[in-house]
């Protein structure tokens, strides 16, 4: 009797971490908001996008990938991204990165950093990381050329056909290894 | 050329040779005399034909004796009795004679008395032969060595055939007490001829196989009594009195009788045993099938293992038995736990320590391991569902919570080492809880609540008269035995009932339905089999009715029928008759169909109402057909009998479908009811992993997006990250390459990524 009680225990507490998520802390809540995160991911599949942790012993840092949408001009483009939870997630905004060269308005064609606002001052615990993905496809189909990080692109949006060969010029399909 | 010397040597010789013979006689008076003597005595002795009395002389014994008496001074006997065995063996003829000529009568009937003819008739020769007793045991006992040796030289080989019949036929007529005085005339001709020492073995085999026939007649298939006893008995009053005359004879008194047969007896006793526990062990399925009829016959096994050291033999003999007649696809699952529990029974008494029972069971646990059904079974007699196992169970049996297999206390006094022949990975049962037995069969209980689970479910939604009684003392029985919080669920489900009671009334309260919906949260039930069957016409209509209500009730909660599960009684109004019927749903929703016009076709009819597949759609319109409601006017088309078929006249087009009173189950997430008996509304475990596998599957597929080919381990550790996941490696190596033939994914060099 005790080795089921003693194994009932941590799922016990667990359930009270959830209940009490919003004002919990400490990385055993985060891991649990992450892997759950995780399963509605995999099991919603939206249509080009994923994720998935690099490791199975982090959760905090995932792999992801973007597609462009159909009709757009990144259509039939593959995006490598990283992505990197805080420890506080989701009180604070994952960061999030290009892997595969962007050519884009509000990517930095370097870094890989992105400009969105949600991922910055308007980050809300309520996000997901599907939503932020599903942002982020929306996001290069409809750049915000007001605030670019890389005026080029922004300049040249209004140029499809140039604004192409500068992003192919850029891209480099994903070669299936990370 | 002979010298002095040695003629004087022959000479002092034949003096010292004629003065023994001559005795110092005047003369040769001595001589004549002692000639005489010889040529009597070797007269005498000289075997005679039987068969030829008439040659036969009749001699003074006095002067035999005084002829004996001279040869005797003379120490001339040694040469006598050589010259009386020359005689002897140019005599044997004669027996051999008598020998052939008995054995081929006796081989033409095979009748035994023939045999005991021939040795009287041998005795007598033996007697006749023998020379008188005043020559002294020497010569006597050299003449029976001689006999003796060249009547068995003669003795032909059926000659053991006919000594074992008739040593058979005594054995007969002492335990029916019969004959007794010719038997002890023979045995004492045995005696005399030492056949029971030549042919010793082959009494005490007649002697066994008596036994053993015995045994064999009195108690195979004689369960139901102890027979030990009995045949012990039976031993002691006929076969000792038998055996005092082959092993006992001349023995004076009971007591040395007894240390004389102390050895064969004992041989005999075992022999009964052995033979016994033959029988038994020949036996023990059977005995284990009618357990508990059969305890003292398992009692009696019991004994005679202690003295018959068997018991690899028993352990052999039950596994063929059940390899044989119970572990194969035949055999219900129902059967097999039912003789397993038998089994269980039987070999403890038998065995206290468990160690033949955890030998035989082996098998049977990894046989009902592999059986798809062998938990719902188990759970099905743990609930004590009426028409099956309840006899698993006793009632009696005190409901204990399980045990978990527990170390050794060497600490207790009452410790007993393990029996010599339990193998390494023996457990000691200790347990004397037949459930517990049968749940650990499997590595883990959580399956049993699993099922337990779907169990319950489908039990709940097939209730009728919404009597739940029955489950709540089922679910505390559990309670006791698998502990409070593996059934939490179960109680959920129970509460789940008497909820939806409730908001019905509340419901009804407010707008009376004909529709008493089963409300179940979906969190706590097992998965439903899904369905997005849609309910046509006015059963639609209900469905909104009600929903607005519930919604009104509770407005924090959505429903989501399950139309697919339930039961509808209906009062179907035609031309010319009113028919009452209780329903499944697609059969509801067919005749509801058919209301609107009465001509329909299947595709037509499945089109309207989701999907349903193309036989459960056939099925329910048999239902129909078979009601004389709809007519299969070709294939796959069916018409409304609005009149009844005998009626000639052509079926007005309007159906008559006025009052249709439906009840009709449904639920906020589910509308839980029985299903068609071929399809299960529950999911089983297995299907549930089937659905396991399809999230499992979604993860690998998301590795592999985002991180690239992936070798197989990395796949197994990455999976981690699905909760629950508790596959092996090697399970995991035979999903990706049934994914591989489906063409889901592609492997090179050991690592796997997404085809194309």
């Amino acid at each position: 009797m005790d080795q089921i009680t003693s194994s009932l225990a941590p799922s016990r507490n667990a359930v009270k971490s959830t209940a009490t998520g919003s004002s919990g802390d400490g990385p055993g809540s985060v891991t649990k908001r992450l892997s759950n995160e995780l399963m509605t991911l995999l099991m919603s599949s939206s249509p080009g996008i994923s994720a998935f942790p690099k490791n199975d012993s982090n959760l905090f840092e995932w792999a992801g990938t973007i597609e462009g949408a159909p009709g757009t001009i990144y259509g039939g483009l593959a995006f490598r991204i990283s992505i990197s939870f805080p420890s506080n997630y989701p009180y604070s905004a994952p960061t999030i990165k290009f892997e595969t060269p962007c050519y884009h308005p509000n990517v930095d064609i370097n870094g890989g950093a992105i400009c969105l606002d949600i991922l910055q001052d308007k980050w809300s615990a309520v996000y997901s990381v599907q939503t932020v993905l599903l942002s982020l496809q929306s996001l290069l189909g409809e750049p915000n050329n007001a605030s670019p990080l890389n005026p080029d692109a922004a300049n040249l949006w209004g140029n499809p056909e140039a604004f192409k060969v500068q992003l192919m010029k850029h891209y480099r399909p994903l070669d299936g290894s990370a | 050329m002979v010298s002095n010397a040695v003629r004087a040597q022959v000479a002092a010789k034949w003096q010292d040779s004629f003065a023994r013979l001559n005795r110092s006689e005047p003369g040769i008076s001595g001589l004549m005399a002692f000639s005489d003597a010889w040529t009597l005595a070797t007269e005498f002795l000289k075997p005679c034909d039987l068969n030829d009395l008439k040659s036969r002389r009749q001699y003074d014994m006095r002067r035999v004796r005084m002829a004996f008496d001279t040869i005797n001074k003379c120490r001339r006997l040694p040469v006598m009795m050589e010259v009386f065995l020359e005689d002897l063996h140019k005599s044997q003829h004669l027996i051999a004679r008598e020998v052939e000529s008995h054995m081929n009568l006796y081989s033409g009937n095979s009748d035994p008395e023939i045999v005991r003819a021939l040795i009287f008739r041998l005795v007598e020769w033996y007697n006749a032969w023998k020379p008188p007793a005043e020559l002294g045991q020497t010569i006597i006992s050299a003449y029976t060595l001689a006999f003796q040796t060249h009547l068995f030289s003669i003795l032909p080989a059926s000659f053991a055939k006919g000594i074992k019949s008739l040593v058979a036929a005594t054995l007969l007529g002492t335990v029916s007490q019969s004959s007794d005085q010719r038997d002890s005339a023979l045995w004492l001709a045995f005696d005399t001829l030492s056949l029971i020492e030549r042919y010793e073995t082959l009494i005490t085999s007649v002697g066994y196989e008596y036994v053993e026939s015995h045994v064999h007649e009195t108690c195979a298939g004689a369960w139901s009594e102890p027979m030990l006893p009995k045949l012990r008995s039976w031993m002691l009053e006929k076969i000792v009195p038998w055996m005092i005359w082959p092993f006992a004879r001349g023995a004076t008194n009971a007591e040395e009788a007894k240390t004389m047969m102390q050895g064969v007896g004992s041989r005999f006793d075992f022999h009964m045993h052995k033979r016994l526990c033959d029988l038994r062990t020949k036996e023990i399925f059977d005995i284990i099938v009618d357990f508990p009829d059969s305890v003292p016959a398992l009692h009696d096994l019991k004994e005679c293992l202690q003295r018959v050291d068997q018991r690899a033999e028993l352990v052999q003999s039950l596994r063929r038995a059940n390899r044989k007649r119970l572990l194969h696809p035949g055999a219900d699952t129902k059967d097999i736990l039912l003789q397993y529990v038998s089994t269980i029974k039987c070999l403890r008494i038998v065995d206290p320590p468990g160690v033949l029972l955890f030998k035989v069971a082996d098998p049977i646990r990894r046989y009902l391991r592999e059986r798809p059904d062998t938990i719902r079974c188990i759970v099905a007699s743990l609930v004590g569902d009426g028409e099956s196992g309840d006899s698993l169970i006793d009632d009696n049996e005190p409901i204990h919570p399980l045990q978990q297999p527990e170390a050794e206390n060497y600490a207790d006094p009452e410790w007993t080492p393990e029996p010599v022949d339990a193998g390494p990975d023996f457990r000691a049962n200790k347990t004397s809880d037949i459930i517990s037995t049968l749940v650990s069969i499997y590595d883990s209980k959580d399956l049993f609540i699993k099922e337990l689970q779907v169990l319950l479910a489908q039990r709940l939604l097939a209730l009728k008269d919404g009597n739940l009684d029955r489950e709540r003392r089922n679910v505390e029985i559990l309670k006791i035995r698998f502990g409070e919080p593996a059934l939490q669920v179960c109680e959920v489900m129970l509460r789940d009932m008497t909820d939806s009671r409730r908001i019905d009334q509340h419901v009804q309260s407010q707008k009376p339905s004909v529709m008493h919906p089963t409300i179940i949260s979906r969190h706590f039930w097992p998965a439903l089999e899904a369905s997005d069957m849609v309910m046509p016409g006015q059963f639609h209509d209900l469905q909104e009715q009600y929903a607005k209500e519930f919604s009104a009730f509770k407005p924090d909660k959505v429903i989501r029928w399950h139309p697919h599960l339930g039961r509808i009684q209906l009062e179907l109004e035609l031309d010319d008759r009113t028919v009452e019927a209780d329903v499944p749903p697609l059969e509801a929703a067919f005749i509801e169909l058919f209301s609107e016009k009465d001509t329909w076709t299947v595709d037509e009819l499945i089109e309207r109402v989701g999907t349903v597949t193309r036989s459960a759609a056939l099925k329910a319109l048999g239902t129909w057909v078979d009601m004389r409601l709809l007519k299969e006017d070709s294939e796959n088309v069916f018409r409304l009998l609005s009149v009844a078929e005998d009626v000639t006249e052509v079926a007005p087009p309007k159906l008559g479908m006025t009052s249709l009173r439906i009840y009709l189950l449904c639920s906020r997430y589910v509308i839980p009811a029985v299903g068609g008996e071929d399809l299960p509304p529950v999911i089983s475990v297995q299907q549930q992993q089937a659905e396991q596998m399809r999230v499992y599957w979604k993860f690998i597929e998301g590795m592999l997006t985002n991180l690239g080919p992936l070798g197989l381990d990395r796949i197994q550790a990455m999976l981690k990250l699905a909760r629950g996941y508790d596959r092996t490696i090697e399970q995991l190596g035979s999903f990706m390459e049934a994914a591989k033939r489906e063409g889901l994914v592609t492997v090179k060099d050991g690592l796997w990524k997404l085809g194309k």
